[in-house]
């Protein structure tokens, strides 16, 4: 196989120019400066980077690690009324066995609760009278509370603005979330154990709104707000391409999931001066040349101009311009919303509201998904909501004075959606309507019941590192790692001379490629896994090792230089294979039962085993047969 | 340059004395093991709160544990680093519930208000169990798939031999960690693989080495074979470990969890490849002799 010498450098050629180009993100993002950081991420660009850099753990720079779990003996406990010993023993038991057994705590309830006959109605009657229908609406509560505690945490995540937030579900009951880069870990874990607070504001008049934009824009211009002004005219430019099909965008924003009622034409004020045709405009307005019109008022913003929006918003004399009573509130996520032209981009949704809650959330007692049955709502999907006395009374009177108003769902501080109120509530069942399809009524219904109930969650496990500890990793780290790998490389050459040079050739192209490979994989490099690096030198200097000895074994023997490197490469070859194919194997086996750090360790040495194929062996090769092809070698300096 | 040419060692002459020696300590190491010291288990496997804390000025431990006695934090371990600011604090629960993070804090304040949380680890018990089961799974699974790997490129009676050397590094390893009551975490349990992954490619290069030799020629006192084959490989065995060594040592200097990770590196190379020459080899004798009468 590749014969040729050249073809063979022809390979390796395009291996390393395709590892330098993966690492070259990475190393530009290194090399960068914070105020260059700071400006891509105004311009909304660093994430180009954050796709393709090689991240470092949170052991290296800081940050928290924690494992939520959902406690569902404890759902089971809120839920059920005029509890006995002989209940809590129940829930007790089968919180044992299930921890014990490693099995579902749920199907453990429902061996005690018919092992010892026992009839729930006395404690669920809300939830029928025979256990079977208790039990599988358990099931159901179970779900519903894993979905909403998925929800409540995702937005609350999603609100720390640690640039790669990662939240993942682990089994059934389990949620993982890494903040990296973190400054106050306590804050953290409280906000992310506090109970949901869910909450109605009314959406503030479109005029006002348009109003205070007109005067953040006057701010800005005036020079006061210079610092990020800089920033914004750079920005532009990179945008002036996408201004055309924005000015198609006045009124299109094509519906996604709009909401309530038929659309009023009561313009919103703001529609004229989001336009923005050229640069000049946009010096005019460095605030709402970064705003688009949505419908009703709902402002847009791309989703790369978030960070600097809501930057310029929170600049303390901006805030000062706000009227009595309120503020600017995001959505929880981007959404791809099509403009008439066609194009579809993502866009966060700008709300602004009063800043006191007009209805509180706990007030709620259910709400449920489902379809209409008669009216404008007939056959369409709508979620039913149930208020409790209180609450009726309090939405009749809202509802009364503001017909025609927009009510915004907010949950931890998120919009979900803002509804208009079309007539006056009496009797605490409201609905909502509108919904593209059930599962957006269904979100929805899980935003509403968050704050009414709880899913209680556990931290149950948790890493911490400070950003001191981090940085002092990191340059251990490296510093380890630069004395080891000085010792190996000046090692081989003392010991195989000019051969020794060409295996450290080799052990810097591995080193290169393992890099890449996680960069292009969008790794995380933690500290276990520098020790797997670590480890991969020795493993590949181990290759050449039994390589070159073989060689100098067959030169004792009287063999010629060329004849010696061929046998040696021939026979060391089925060692190589059946001594890194183990090493493969318990890789694979450290990912598979591994926790984090653990697992990181795991993957540097596999991909580093697998690189030393490449660079141990056929690189490796490939110089000799460059050096022996030209002319007859006497002597070989090994 | 070049150590050890040509050489010519009765390995499987002193096999038995050699081995004798290596039981002897492995013995040790297993009755510290079951019966005087046990094994330290991290919090990883037990449960519990460890917090790396640093403080503005030297600190004597006494200080911590009276600031902790104080806050009626009675079950703590409170144990120094190399630097006299920092210290290492452990708690055998992790809760965030009923107050203990504050009461930790009041404590560290007490000592010293300009105190830093470097580090923390919680690990709830249900974590605990599922991670001593999955480390235990970790290690005999790979156990058994090696031994089925080499079954298969080999014979089996190399296989038998493998595994031999393998456990006796484990064992090795565990007794050393027994006597110095080194902590016993993930990491270690990742070091224990790795330790069982190098000391197999010792292990393996011999009996690649033994194989070969076998094939090539049609008579053969066993014995001799691998002695010769020993020492065939015995300076690639020697420049291997020397050059991981160097690596594991370096790595030493870390702290934390890597550290101890290099530490037993360092032990397991070594007993890796004491085993590979002394146990892998001169136990085919056995076994062969063994499978031929049978």
């Amino acid at each position: 196989m590749f014969k040729k010498t050249r073809v063979r450098f022809i390979i390796i050629a395009v291996v390393v120019i395709l590892a330098g180009y993966s690492l070259y993100w990475s190393i530009a993002y290194s090399t960068m400066s914070e105020a260059e950081k700071e400006n891509l991420k105004e311009k909304g660009e660093l994430e180009k980077y954050h796709d393709r850099i090689l991240h470092l753990g949170l052991d290296l720079q800081g940050g928290i690690h924690l494992v939520l779990q959902m406690d569902i003996p404890k759902l089971v406990q809120n839920l059920a009324s005029n509890k006995d010993d002989k209940f809590y023993d129940l829930v007790e038991q089968a919180q044992k066995i299930s921890r014990e057994k490693d099995t579902d705590f749920l199907q453990e309830f429902k061996n005690q609760v018919t092992e010892k006959n026992i009839k729930l109605a006395r404690y669920m009657s809300d939830l029928g009278y025979k256990n079977e229908n208790i039990l599988n609406q358990l099931d159901q509560e179970a779900k519903d509370a894993r979905s909403r505690a998925l929800a409540v945490i995702r937005n609350r995540v999603n609100q720390f603005g640690v640039s790669e937030p990662i939240i993942q579900k682990q089994g059934e009951d389990r949620i993982i979330v890494q903040l990296a880069g973190i400054e106050d870990p306590q804050r953290a874990r409280t906000l992310l154990q506090r109970t949901a607070n869910l909450e109605f504001k009314l959406m503030k008049d479109p005029r006002v709104t348009q109003s205070l934009i007109e005067s953040i824009d006057e701010y800005y211009k005036s020079g006061e707000g210079t610092k990020v002004d800089t920033a914004i005219a750079e920005g532009d430019t990179s945008e002036a391409d996408s201004t055309v099909a924005v000015k198609e965008a006045q009124d299109t924003t094509v519906s996604v999931e709009d909401i309530l009622g038929p659309q009023t034409d009561q313009d919103t004020a703001g529609a004229d001066s989001t336009v923005v045709v050229d640069k000049e405009l946009m010096k005019e307005k460095p605030f709402s040349s970064l705003l688009r019109s949505g419908r009703e008022g709902i402002i847009l913003v791309k989703k790369e101009n978030k960070y600097l929006v809501d930057k310029m918003l929170n600049e303390e004399d901006v805030q000062d311009l706000f009227p009595y009573n309120s503020d600017f509130y995001w959505s929880p996520e981007p959404e791809p919303i099509t403009l008439r032209s066609g194009t579809t981009e993502e866009f966060y949704k700008l709300y602004h509201l009063n800043k006191e809650a007009d209805l509180k959330g706990t007030y709620i007692t259910d709400a449920e998904a489902s379809i209409g049955g008669g009216g404008t709502a007939a056959g369409q999907n709508i979620v039913n909501i149930t208020l409790n006395n209180r609450g009726a009374r309090e939405l009749a009177r809202l509802t009364g004075a503001n017909v025609g108003e927009r009510l915004a769902i907010v949950l931890d501080n998120s919009v979900y959606m803002a509804p208009s109120i079309r007539q006056k509530i009496t009797g605490g069942r409201p609905y909502i309507e509108g919904f593209e399809n059930m599962e957006q009524a269904k979100d929805i219904a899980i935003v509403l019941r968050a704050g009414a109930l709880p899913a209680p969650v556990d931290i149950i496990n948790e890493r911490t590192v400070g950003p001191t500890l981090g940085q002092a990793s990191v340059d251990i780290g490296v510093q380890l790692m630069l004395i080891s790998f000085v010792i190996v490389i000046v090692f081989m050459v003392i010991y195989y001379k000019k051969s020794g040079l060409i295996a450290d050739l080799a052990l810097i192209l591995n080193l290169i490629i393992v890099m890449a490979v996680l960069a292009y994989f969008n790794a995380t490099l933690t500290l276990p896994g520098v020790a797997g690096l670590i480890l991969t030198v020795g493993i590949a200097v181990d290759n050449n090792v039994l390589i070159f000895e073989r060689i100098r074994e067959e030169l004792e023997k009287g063999k010629t230089v060329k004849s010696a490197i061929d046998s040696g490469y021939k026979s060391a070859f089925t060692a190589i294979w059946d001594a890194n194919f183990t090493t493969i194997i318990t890789s694979f086996i450290l990912m598979q039962f591994g926790t984090g750090p653990v697992k990181g360790f795991a993957v540097t040495l596999l991909t580093g085993v697998i690189a030393s194929f490449f660079t141990a062996i056929f690189v490796t090769r490939t110089i000799y047969n460059y050096m022996t092809e030209k002319k007859v070698k006497q002597t070989l300096s090994i | 340059m070049q150590f050890l040419k040509d050489t010519h060692i009765k390995f499987t002459g002193h096999s038995n004395k050699a081995i004798t020696v290596s039981l002897a300590i492995i013995l040790a190491g297993l009755v510290s093991l079951v019966f005087v010291r046990g094994l330290n288990y991290s919090i990883d496997f037990t449960g519990g709160t460890l917090n790396h804390v640093k403080f503005s000025r030297e600190v004597e431990a006494d200080e911590i544990r009276e600031a902790f006695d104080n806050q009626g934090i009675e079950k703590r371990v409170v144990q120094g680093t190399s630097r006299p600011t920092e210290y290492f604090i452990r708690m055998p629960e992790y809760s965030r519930e009923g107050g203990i993070a504050e009461q930790v804090e009041a404590a560290l304040a007490a000592v010293d208000p300009d105190y830093e949380i470097l580090s923390t680890k919680g690990v709830g018990p249900q974590i605990g169990e599922e991670l001593r089961r999955n480390a235990t799974l970790a290690i005999i699974g790979a156990l058994v798939a090696i031994g089925l790997y080499i079954s298969f490129r080999f014979k089996f009676y190399f296989a038998l031999g493998a595994v031999a050397a393998l456990v006796h590094d484990v064992l090795f390893t565990l007794g050393i960690f027994s006597f110095t009551q080194m902590e016993i975490s993930i990491s270690t349990i990742a070091a224990f693989l790795t330790i069982v992954g190098y000391s197999l490619n010792d292990t393996i290069v011999l009996y690649d080495r033994i194989r070969e030799n076998m094939q090539s020629r049609k008579r053969y006192d066993i014995k001799d074979l691998i002695d010769e084959s020993i020492n065939q490989v015995l300076s690639r065995t020697i420049i291997t470990s020397l050059t991981t060594l160097f690596v594991v040592v370096v790595l030493s200097f870390a702290f934390g969890e890597v550290k101890i990770f290099a530490y037993a590196m360092v032990i397991g190379v070594i007993t890796g490849t004491f085993s590979s020459i002394y146990v892998a080899g001169p136990l085919l004798i056995a076994w062969q002799k063994k499978l031929k009468t049978s």
